[in-house]
């Protein structure tokens, strides 16, 4: 990829960064507050994104997807514009949830591809790896919390809808309080996983170089966060309760365990 | 002093009976003098819709039946056989455990409701105000304050909803945790859906709609629970804002539709909806409680839930009923030891006044002698007058505390205080 090309994109991916910031604090605040500057920002970083690729495509003569890094960006500026397209015809913010973060980190992905001199310490590399490693266990804490209390909501809500009023009423806590639980572990689990995924992708892409998107276990990551990301976007955007996202919940803590037993098991194809 | 407890309750009489006897609050002052001028040293009178109670401290020699055949007479109830078959009378230990267990409300209609403690204060407080209790009763029924607080602490007798509307309350907050900031909205004007209002209310929601087919009822209502009005015609439209919607009308089909309700949850955004129904025919098709997010109880549900909460109130009552019997073990033995100590006092300060005199009388009779053989003698003295006193004493105070609330006791301790010439 040329140089000025991988540089267009990586500037398209710090203003797509608003964008995740956005999703991140709508999550957490329940609130759209810096809707309007992420939207701008996400649509001048896809201006950059298509010079990015056309310069590319210029170079090459054809469309640029020649590999796994050329692909991912076209797929990241398809989406963005699909995302703009919809939301141009039918106002739907909510999306942007969903959209922001997902182009952010295919871009991101896409633009850790030349390869960069290396750590300039071994010091530095290994802080930046225990960072990640924290991060990600901060997050897996709180899917367990979150998956704990959806499995509560779950037998209090069977509970009141068989009209069984007994004990198990007064041992777990109210539905309304379940819910808001689910709610904040939910949000602050998805933003230490995707702080953790960040980081653990330029830690790799440091460390190896442009075959560090062939691992597998950072795949499995990538597919985790994914499910992760659905499962924000359900709850968050599209206001699903109780028993679907218990029940993804569910699902994405036990993705986490076999992203945690890839990680410790399988050796890496890598160094 | 003993004991007595004697009166009717919702357990021993019907209502007529009960009504015929009740003293009103203005007529307990007279019934208080009454009752100390029937004999009791103390007197407390209890008289709410289930019971009609009189609690007194009689002296020992007095018959409990005479003092409440008296005070039956004096109020006018001659028809003694009449009350007697449904009249109770406790003395002693059974007086005791009969006010613990009114106060901790284990023999109230409904076990475990809490009214009867706040009543039983107001009747002792009444009782202070008229100079008519201060000793044995007013110890007794102090204790029974705190041993309905232990009962209550200690087990959840008090804790579960026994009555429909309470039901509704309990449910809405197992559903919404606090009901601060929720709303609701009666649709209707029947008794029960307003009086769930009213304790909905009372536990924190803060918004009240309130939608009627006659308009001045509605606003009659919304007067009532400060809440607003919603046209009747048009309540579906308010529905997405509500959390808790009691449906009491008298429509003859559903007014609220599987359909209707799906989009109102949709509207809600899924956000959970408790749905009462107490109105007879139905006013809620039943199948909206398989829609998600929302909770709907009908009549029967809502009874059920208080059937199960009787009978686990049940269960709570008999570990109730080991507490106050501990209790009253405990407070037997606490008047036991108050009822013999004014005489071991008045016993040991007899034998020191005679003994501090006769040292006295002694000293003064001594030859003369060096100050410091002076003190010495005088020492001497005291310890042996001391120790011969608290010999002789010793008998007669530990007789007195084995004898302390044994029936046949009193003439032992009265033949104690008669050897000793301790009269007060």
């Amino acid at each position: 990829m040329g140089e000025s090309s991988i540089l267009w994109l990586r500037v398209a991916t710090g203003l797509y960064s608003l964008g995740l910031l956005d999703a991140i604090i709508t999550v957490l605040r329940r609130r759209e507050q810096l809707f309007r500057v992420a939207l701008a920002a996400f649509g001048l970083g896809a201006l950059f994104h298509l010079v990015s690729l056309v310069e590319q495509g210029l170079l090459q003569h054809h469309l640029p997807v020649n590999d796994i890094f050329e692909t991912t960006s076209v797929c990241a500026f398809a989406i963005t514009v699909a995302f703009f397209v919809v939301y141009w015809r039918y106002k739907t913010e909510s999306l942007s949830i969903f959209v922001f973060p997902l182009v952010f980190v295919l871009s991101l992905v896409a633009a850790l591809r030349n390869p960069v001199p290396g750590w300039s310490s071994e010091a530095l590399r290994n802080g930046w790896l225990s960072v990640h490693i924290v991060l990600i266990l901060l997050g897996y804490a709180a899917l367990l919390f979150t998956a704990v209390a959806a499995t509560a909501y779950l037998i209090q809500e069977r509970e009141l809808k068989r009209k069984r009023a007994q004990s198990v009423h007064r041992i777990l806590p109210p539905l309304g309080t379940l819910d808001e639980l689910i709610s904040k572990s939910l949000a602050a689990g998805f933003t230490f996983i995707t702080a953790g995924i960040i980081v653990g992708s330029i830690w790799a892409f440091i460390s190896y170089g442009s075959r560090w998107i062939g691992d597998t276990r950072i795949t499995i990551s990538f597919v985790t966060w994914a499910i992760y990301l659905a499962l924000v976007f359900v709850r968050v955007g599209a206001g699903w309760r109780g028993r679907k996202t218990a029940i993804l919940a569910i699902i994405a803590l036990l993705c986490s365990a076999v992203t945690w037993v890839a990680h410790a098991h399988l050796g890496s194809r890598l160094v | 002093m003993k004991l007595l407890v004697a009166g009717i309750s919702h357990k021993t009489a019907p209502v007529q009976l009960r009504e015929k006897l009740a003293i009103p609050e203005h007529a307990v002052p007279n019934a208080l003098r009454e009752l100390q001028q029937s004999g009791a040293a103390e007197a407390v009178v209890l008289s709410t819709c289930n019971r009609v109670e009189i609690a007194a401290a009689i002296p020992d020699h007095e018959d409990s039946l005479r003092i409440v055949s008296r005070f039956l007479a004096l109020h006018g109830h001659d028809d003694a056989a009449l009350v007697d078959s449904h009249l109770y009378r406790f003395e002693h230990r059974e007086a005791i455990r009969h006010l613990f267990r009114v106060a901790a409300s284990l023999d109230s209609m409904v076990v475990g409701e809490p009214q009867i403690l706040g009543q039983i204060k107001a009747a002792y407080a009444l009782a202070r105000n008229e100079g008519s209790v201060g000793g044995l009763l007013e110890n007794v029924l102090t204790r029974a304050f705190s041993v309905a607080k232990r009962v209550r602490s200690e087990t959840g007798i008090g804790q579960m909803a026994v009555s429909v509307s309470y039901a509704a309350v309990e449910l809405a907050r197992t559903i919404f945790g606090s009901l601060r900031g929720h709303s609701v909205m009666i649709i209707g004007s029947g008794k029960m859906g307003e009086l769930a209002a009213k304790h909905l209310r009372r536990s924190g929601a803060d918004r009240i709609f309130v939608a009627n087919r006659t308009r001045a009822r509605a606003e009659e209502m919304a007067q009532v629970f400060s809440g607003r009005v919603v046209e009747y015609t048009s309540f579906l439209q308010t529905l997405p804002e509500i959390d808790i919607v009691i449906a009491s009308s008298a429509a003859p089909h559903y007014i609220l539709t599987r359909e209707a309700i799906e989009r109102v949850i949709s509207a809600r955004r899924n956000k959970p909806m408790f749905l009462i129904d107490i109105a007879v025919p139905r006013n809620i098709e039943p199948s909206v409680n398989e829609i998600e997010g929302a909770f709907l109880y009908d009549v029967d549900d809502l009874e059920s839930v208080v059937n199960a909460n009787i009978k686990e109130r049940e269960q709570q009552a008999r570990q109730a009923e080991a507490i106050i019997e501990e209790e009253v073990e405990r407070m037997i033995a606490r008047l036991k030891i108050e009822e013999v100590t004014p005489t071991i006092v008045g016993l040991q300060e007899q034998f020191e006044e005679i003994r501090a005199a006769e040292v006295m009388r002694a000293l003064r009779r001594l030859p003369s002698l060096t100050p410091e053989q002076r003190e010495q003698v005088e020492a001497q003295i005291q310890a042996l007058t001391k120790s011969i006193v608290n010999k002789i004493a010793h008998g007669p105070i530990s007789e007195l505390r084995n004898n302390a609330g044994h029936p046949e006791g009193t003439h032992v301790i009265d033949a104690i205080r008669k050897v000793f010439h301790l009269h007060r």
